[in-house]
């Protein structure tokens, strides 16, 4: 594990989406303590204020500070884009280990039913579901987690097909073991690797997708300090007063890409022979 | 004379993230015009990074530390890429272990042939064409025209070897490096390209380093042996005498590892009560498509009994069946036919209760594939107890019983070496005490020390249990040491089935006779 660590720090992109993710994770958990305001704590004096000392990210159009509502917010966006993305690629990772693992009729049931909901593009699933199950976060993670699993269990079952046919599952099947003892335990610790890989790269679609939907108004809502509502709420005032659009813009697209450096990494020291 | 070769006290680091590692080591070799020196060592010995070394193809992280390389007059170490390309192929030619993957896939032979030609001869492409046909005559391949405009994946293993090897010779170089040849290839594949080499190398009069794990064959290739170990060369001889007189204790391990089929490991009778008997047992891949037919059968028909506590060989080229006969009697793969145990018909692998499954176990090919990598080897082992109703705690005994620590139950697969790793397969499949142990060409990847070894386990297990064995195999003389009683199959039929005392009678199927012709005689 630490072994890892070192690889994956060894190449300024890898360090770089660590620290990134470490900030992430410190703002995240601390976030509300170190905010000098508190998030929802209007100033009418100070409404549309530019970035200076009083607020270091300007204020928004009630008074409200920036960058304590960023801090705050990053637990409303980051933790709900994981869950999500762990969700769905569960998902997506058992469906397609037994996919793969079953083979023949069930594997082509399994896996046009999945093209089938594949053909619908991610943020239109979550905007179907969104809609039928109701507004809200905890449903715009279900959402995210199901328009996810699809792709994932194409992922994973192309890399299930050659586990499939090492002789360590053949033992298992030729001693009589059950599926379910195939499948979770000989079958998907070998395909952990691709998954983790492709699980860190997809959070930072799900911190788009999620901000997305937040900004069409049916993820977070007012006055949550979600990032993707605060762009959101900033987009009529953009002439007025940038910053307040650019601040979680930049905030959204900077862990987007620290999960990314990190997925790319993650690739690279995984993978042995990639020994420079 | 200038010798064609000289590699003088050569030595080479591989540098990894746990620091440098020694793989080559005072290395003196020197081969004169027209002599072929044999180099025999073990998986790991270094042989291959010597011809790696000589090609100038070295891994980054290679380091050479000591010595000199050359080639005729030339100092290979000190070629830029560009006189490189004019040495390599030109002056120093190289034949690869395995066919299939040492042709591109995407162009035809004929274009790969003439590339090469016209490089290295100067010639146009007509001229080239018309040599590659006279080339590819003369490795004694049928048609060479038609073989010129086909793909790799149209010729079987056996006449890709022979286009390499027709390349190497074409381009007439001085020395030809052979990297285990043969070793990717049948039995009678194998034979008769040794016998192809032997005619070229005496019109041509080419050097060669023969690079092989197995010794038997040297004495039919080579004019000189070195035998080599851990990087370092240990005995140098005319390949008449080191099987004969040997002087280094590790020549003399490896010539007692070879196996001999008049040395017979075996000397009980098995029982007469039939514990196995497979009766017109088809194998069947695939399924009929909705455009398509169901592929034939990949055997046809073939029976087989054991009894108890036998070991029957099951013997034949790739291809012939022999492995899906273990799939169907495991049933990994469909089949119709009978299978009688123990009083009980089973028609498919549905028939198959935990009891047969527990008395029927299978160790594989490759231990690399065979073991999960992500469990370690007491979870490896405690399945089957799990599975079968044994205890747990019984791990450390089964080690024991394959000559392992006990303290491996807490290492990793990848921590231990590939004999190691087949000894935990073999543990595995005795964790379920079973009555019939099918072996599927377990010492096929293994070195002949190893594999003398993992023999000696099997018949002490043997011992031990009473368990038969089905013991698929290529190699010849190895299953005459250890069967009772052999079957040979061909094309997915069986063509001979026989004791192993009436192996030298005359009435044996011409193919069985042409399979023992084919194993290397052992020397000495």
């Amino acid at each position: 594990m630490t072994e890892l660590l070192v690889r994956m720090i060894r190449k300024p992109q890898g360090a770089i989406g660590i620290m990134l993710l470490a900030v992430l994770a410190a703002i995240c958990i601390l976030g509300p303590w170190v905010a000098p305001y508190g998030p929802e704590k209007m100033d009418f004096l100070g409404r549309f204020r530019a970035p200076g000392w009083q607020n270091w990210l300007g204020a928004d159009q009630f008074g409200r500070d920036v960058l304590s509502r960023l801090l705050t917010g990053a637990r409303a966006t980051v933790p709900m884009a994981l869950a999500a993305t762990l969700a769905g690629s569960a998902m997506g990772a058992v469906l397609g280990v037994a996919s793969a693992y079953l083979g023949g009729k069930a594997d082509e049931f399994i896996m046009r039913t999945n093209d089938a909901v594949m053909a619908i593009p991610g943020l239109l699933m979550a905007l179907l579901l969104v809609s039928t199950l109701g507004n809200g976060a905890g449903n715009a993670v279900v959402a995210i987690a199901i328009a996810f699993a699809p792709g994932m269990a194409r992922v994973t079952r192309s890399v299930a097909l050659g586990v499939r046919n090492q002789d360590f599952v053949k033992a298992a099947v030729a001693r009589g073991e059950g599926a379910a003892q195939i499948v979770f335990r000989e079958m998907l610790p070998n395909v952990m690797g691709p998954i983790v890989i492709e699980a860190t790269i997809r959070v930072s679609f799900a911190v788009m997708l999620f901000a997305t939907l937040s900004f069409l108004g049916l993820g977070a809502q007012p006055p949550a300090s979600e990032w993707g509502l605060m762009v959101a709420d900033a987009r009529q005032y953009m002439h007025r007063a940038p910053w307040i659009l650019i601040a979680p813009s930049a905030a959204i697209a900077l862990s987007a890409i620290a999960f990314n450096l990190v997925g790319d990494a993650l690739r690279d020291a995984l993978n042995p022979r990639d020994d420079r | 004379m200038i010798p064609a070769l000289t590699i003088t006290n050569y030595g080479l680091d591989y540098v990894t993230a746990a620091g440098a590692v020694a793989v080559l080591r005072e290395v003196s070799l020197e081969i004169a015009p027209g002599e072929v020196l044999g180099l025999v060592g073990e998986s790991g010995s270094g042989k291959s990074s010597l011809a790696w070394a000589l090609m100038r193809h070295l891994p980054a992280n290679a380091r050479e530390i000591s010595g000199s390389l050359r080639l005729g007059d030339i100092d290979l170490q000190t070629l830029g890429p560009k006189r490189l390309t004019e040495v390599r192929g030109r002056r120093i030619g190289m034949v690869f272990q395995d066919p299939s993957t040492a042709l591109n896939p995407t162009l035809t032979i004929g274009r790969q042939i003439t590339e090469a030609l016209m490089r290295h001869r100067e010639v146009n492409a007509r001229d080239a064409n018309a040599l590659a046909i006279e080339l590819l005559g003369h490795v004694e391949l049928r048609d060479p025209a038609a073989i010129l405009r086909r793909y790799p994946h149209e010729i079987s293993g056996g006449e890709k070897q022979r286009v390499i090897i027709a390349t190497a010779f074409g381009c007439r170089p001085d020395v030809i490096l052979f990297d285990e040849p043969t070793t990717a290839l049948d039995v009678i594949t194998g034979a008769r390209i040794i016998e192809l080499f032997a005619r070229l190398r005496a019109e041509t009069g080419v050097a060669a380093l023969y690079i092989s794990h197995d010794l038997a064959m040297m004495t039919s290739v080579a004019d000189r042996v070195a035998v080599i170990r851990h990087g370092r060369v240990v005995e140098q001889a005319k390949a008449s005498e080191i099987f004969r007189k040997p002087q280094h204790d590790y020549t003399k391990s490896l010539i007692a590892a070879v196996p001999r089929p008049e040395r017979r490991l075996v000397h009980d009778t098995p029982g007469s009560a039939l514990l196995l008997e497979a009766k017109g047992i088809d194998v069947h891949y695939g399924r009929a498509g909705l455009f398509r037919a169901a592929p034939p059968p990949a055997t046809k028909a073939v029976d087989v009994d054991i009894r108890a506590g036998e070991i029957v060989g099951l013997v034949g080229e790739s291809g012939s069946g022999k492995s899906s006969m273990a799939r169907a009697l495991t049933g990994l793969a469909r089949f119709s036919g009978d299978i009688r145990f123990d009083g009980r018909t089973l028609r498919g692998a549905g028939d198959m209760n935990p009891a047969y499954r527990r008395d029927v176990q299978i160790v594989f090919q490759h231990p690399d594939s065979s073991l999960n990598p992500r469990h370690r080897i007491g979870e490896i082992l405690s399945r089957p107890l799990k599975l079968y109703g044994g205890d747990t705690a019984s791990v450390p005994r089964l080690l024991e019983q394959v000559r392992l620590p006990a303290s491996y139950a807490t290492r990793w697969p990848h921590q231990l070496s590939g004999g190691e790793k087949q000894r935990v397969a073999i543990a595995r499949a005795f964790a379920a005490r079973p009555r019939l142990v099918i072996c599927d060409e377990i010492t096929a990847p293994l070195d002949v020390s190893v594999q003398a070894q993992i023999i000696e386990l099997l018949l002490a297990l043997r011992a031990e249990t009473g368990a038969a064995y089905l013991f698929i195999t290529h190699d010849l003389n190895l299953i005459r040491q250890i069967a009772h009683r052999i079957v040979v199959m061909r094309h997915g039929q069986l063509v001979d089935s026989r004791a192993v005392d009436a192996f030298g009678a005359d009435d044996v199927h011409p193919y069985t006779r042409e399979l023992m012709a084919a194993s290397p005689a052992p020397v000495g």
